[in-house]
């Protein structure tokens, strides 16, 4: 148990700068998601919180200590790698044991330990064979087993869920949910699942390119992203974004849409104060496709409702919603709607666009407005 | 359709058996040096002196190979035969071998895994001891040796030995764990294990095919070597390869084709059983790391 500060982190190899400065403070005890495209540095960012890679400037502070300069066994860190890393010549009871062998533990408890991971992560029966004789999805097990195995400091999970089945996949992160309430140690973890990064982390760290661009509570970052980069990369399907002008209409500021020939405006929710400075401007709206619904009468009333006529292009059925693709300002917008309630391609039906949790962004910068 | 299939497939068996030919042919040209010299050295001189230089035996005796072993003159010698030539070969080659590719796994292992400011300019530095020709190294290493007291004697050569073989063992150790992945000595750190322990309990078991090259690639080197042996040594450290010549030329009076031929099977059969032994892992551990764990 510990808390983690990474103060102002760069890393390069040679000449390609990878770490661009990165900044958390992480409270002891926090369960921390980082997501971010791939070749974004989440891997290099785990390594030198490890102390596997020297970082290049900045300092690493792990309960009020820089160990900065310390060896990786003095950080007393435990890592899932990407790749498992598992030793190829001992068996899975020896992969698991062989930290706890280095640390001294005595034989009984080691035995313990080894057993109570194996069962945790459903892999008692494979305890005797060797790494080559394991699926991937086996030895990703593993790999975590040696992790849970030792009681460390802070837990580093690099996409440790990835090549698992559906079912156990949500029954391991069900595991490693509880194991945190119960243990309370500190973890960083880096998936590439978006229903991984919600429903597991306390906050949710988002990177591109070496930088942080936002860190905060998964609705946070969900219903606030920071850029158009973050709204874009949280959530799936995928936040839309529509070109548009903010126009006065009848003295106040509005969003000028066109659906399928048809002009109407869209209201501004009150929070976003900024937008309503930019009248006659283009911005980039940003509304998730669930904002944009069949027609639900009950909730009609809300100031921030408009409803619209448009031509479905594509359906996609997902089981519980139906994707369906309509075009707004000429872009290409995804919705999402009652299954019971979705037309075919080519029909026309009326989507009630729910702009409560619209967002704004810069067209050039593709910041926040 | 069958009548083309059926072609193809009598095309096919002709060039394996073409095939077939030519590697019989090529193995036969291979191995017939070596089936002279055997049966040459289990032949007595009469049977070599009145029939053909190259026959079948028509008597059969070890008598060439006692001989050759434990009882020829050679040179000025008081000890007879190649015995005391062929142990100090054994006490060359065995710590030589040894040394040479503890020092090369060590190296590779530091080269691969904890690499230093300038380690990879070390490294091509120590290429460069592969490419060095042996007759370059004789003054300077003679120079070496007379300095630190150690000319002519065995010790002298072992050193002699392992320094030249050390740049071949690191080569081969370096190149078969860089496609080792990395991160098994990341998790071994994170597991608490230091540098030795490291390369005890998780590199070296996973160095036999490598392990297996080098021992065979600097057994053969080291006793097979025949000018280091000449030049490094006094009559009492002489390798076989040396004692072998010796015993060829300073022999009087007519040829003893018999015993020369079984001392030189004498001086080869040490390589020979290497190879046997591990020859099926030689080419393995050479094509190994495209093989993943
Ligand atoms: N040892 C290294 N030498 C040079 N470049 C490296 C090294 N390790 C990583 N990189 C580079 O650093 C960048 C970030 O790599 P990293 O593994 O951290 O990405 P990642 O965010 O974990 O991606 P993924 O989601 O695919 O795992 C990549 O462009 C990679 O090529
Ligand atoms: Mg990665």
């Amino acid at each position: 148990m510990a808390n983690l500060y990474i103060d102002n982190v760069h890393k390069s190899f040679g000449e390609t700068h990878i770490l661009k400065g990165i900044d958390m403070d992480i409270a002891d005890g926090e369960f921390i998601i980082l997501v971010g495209p791939s070749g974004c540095g989440k891997s290099t960012l785990m390594n030198c919180i490890a102390g596997l890679e020297q970082v290049t400037t900045g300092r690493v502070i792990i309960d009020d200590e820089d160990v900065t300069q310390s060896m990786p066994k003095d950080r007393d860190i435990a890592m899932v790698f990407q790749s498992y890393a598992l030793y190829p010549n001992m068996n899975v009871w020896k992969n698991i044991a062989f930290g706890l062998e280095i640390r001294k533990l005595p034989k009984e408890e080691i035995e313990e330990t080894v057993g109570r991971v194996a069962d945790l992560l459903q892999i008692r029966d494979l305890l005797k064979r060797k790494p080559s004789q394991l699926s991937g999805g086996q030895r990703q097990r593993v790999a975590m087993g040696r992790a849970l195995a030792r009681d460390p400091k802070i837990f580093l999970f690099d996409e440790p869920l990835s090549n698992l089945d559906a079912k156990l996949r949500v029954e391991m992160r069900t595991e490693i949910k509880k194991l945190h309430q119960r243990l309370g140690t500190t973890i960083v973890y880096v998936t590439h699942d978006q229903i991984e990064a919600m429903t597991l982390a306390n906050r949710i760290a988002v990177m591109k390119e070496g930088h942080i661009q936002q860190f905060g509570t998964p609705q946070e970052v969900y219903d606030n992203p920071a850029n158009q980069f973050v709204a874009g990369f949280m959530g799936s399907p995928s936040m839309n974004f529509i070109r548009c002008q903010v126009v006065d209409h009848q003295g106040d500021a509005t969003i000028a849409m066109s659906v399928d020939g048809k002009d109407f405006h869209l209201p501004i929710p009150q929070q976003e104060k900024g937008v309503r400075e930019r009248v006659g401007q283009e911005v980039v709206l940003g509304i998730r496709p669930e904002q944009i619904t069949d027609v639900v009468p009950q909730q009609e009333q809300a100031s921030t409702l408009a409803n619209v006529d448009a031509e479905i292009i594509v359906t996609e059925p997902t089981g519980a919603d139906t994707l369906t693709l309509i075009r707004m300002n000429d872009q290409e917008v995804n919705c999402r709607v009652h299954p019971a309630r979705a037309g075919a391609p080519g029909d026309t039906m009326t989507f009630m666009i729910n702009m409560d949790k619209a967002v704004f962004f810069d067209l050039a910068s593709g910041d926040r407005i | 359709m069958t009548v083309k299939h059926s072609n193809r497939r009598y095309s096919e068996i002709t060039g394996r058996a073409v095939l077939y030919a030519i590697l019989i042919i090529v193995a036969i040209y291979y191995l017939i040096p070596l089936v002279i010299m055997i049966s040459t050295s289990f032949r007595d001189m009469n049977d070599i002196r009145f029939g053909h230089l190259i026959d079948l035996p028509s008597s059969f005796s070890f008598e060439a190979w006692r001989m050759a072993w434990s009882e020829v003159q050679i040179g000025a010698r008081r000890q007879l035969g190649l015995r005391p030539y062929f142990i100090n070969s054994l006490l060359i080659t065995i710590p030589a071998v040894t040394i040479s590719v503890i020092l090369g796994a060590v190296n590779g292992y530091v080269l691969s895994f904890w690499r230093f400011k300038g380690s990879n300019i070390f490294f091509a530095l120590l290429l460069f001891g592969c490419f060095l020709p042996f007759q370059a190294i004789l003054l300077p290493q003679a120079t070496v040796l007379g300095k630190i007291g150690l000319s002519g004697t065995i010790p002298g050569l072992v050193l002699t030995h392992v320094v030249y073989g050390v740049a071949f063992t690191t080569l081969f150790y370096r190149n078969y764990y860089v496609s080792l992945p990395g991160e098994l000595v990341k998790a071994a750190q994170l597991d608490g294990a230091g540098f030795w322990r490291i390369f005890w309990r998780i590199i070296l078991p996973l160095s036999t095919p490598i392990t297996v090259v080098a021992v065979i690639w600097q057994f053969t080197q080291i006793w097979n070597d025949f000018l280091f042996g000449v030049a490094f040594s006094s009559p009492q450290s002489q390798p076989v390869t040396v004692g072998l010549n010796n015993m060829v030329n300073s022999s009087t009076g007519e040829v003893r084709y018999n015993v020369d031929m079984a001392g030189a099977i004498i001086a080869a059969l040490p390589t020979l059983a290497v190879y046997v032994i591990a020859g099926k892992y030689f080419v393995r551990g050479l094509t190994a790391g495209s093989v993943k764990g």
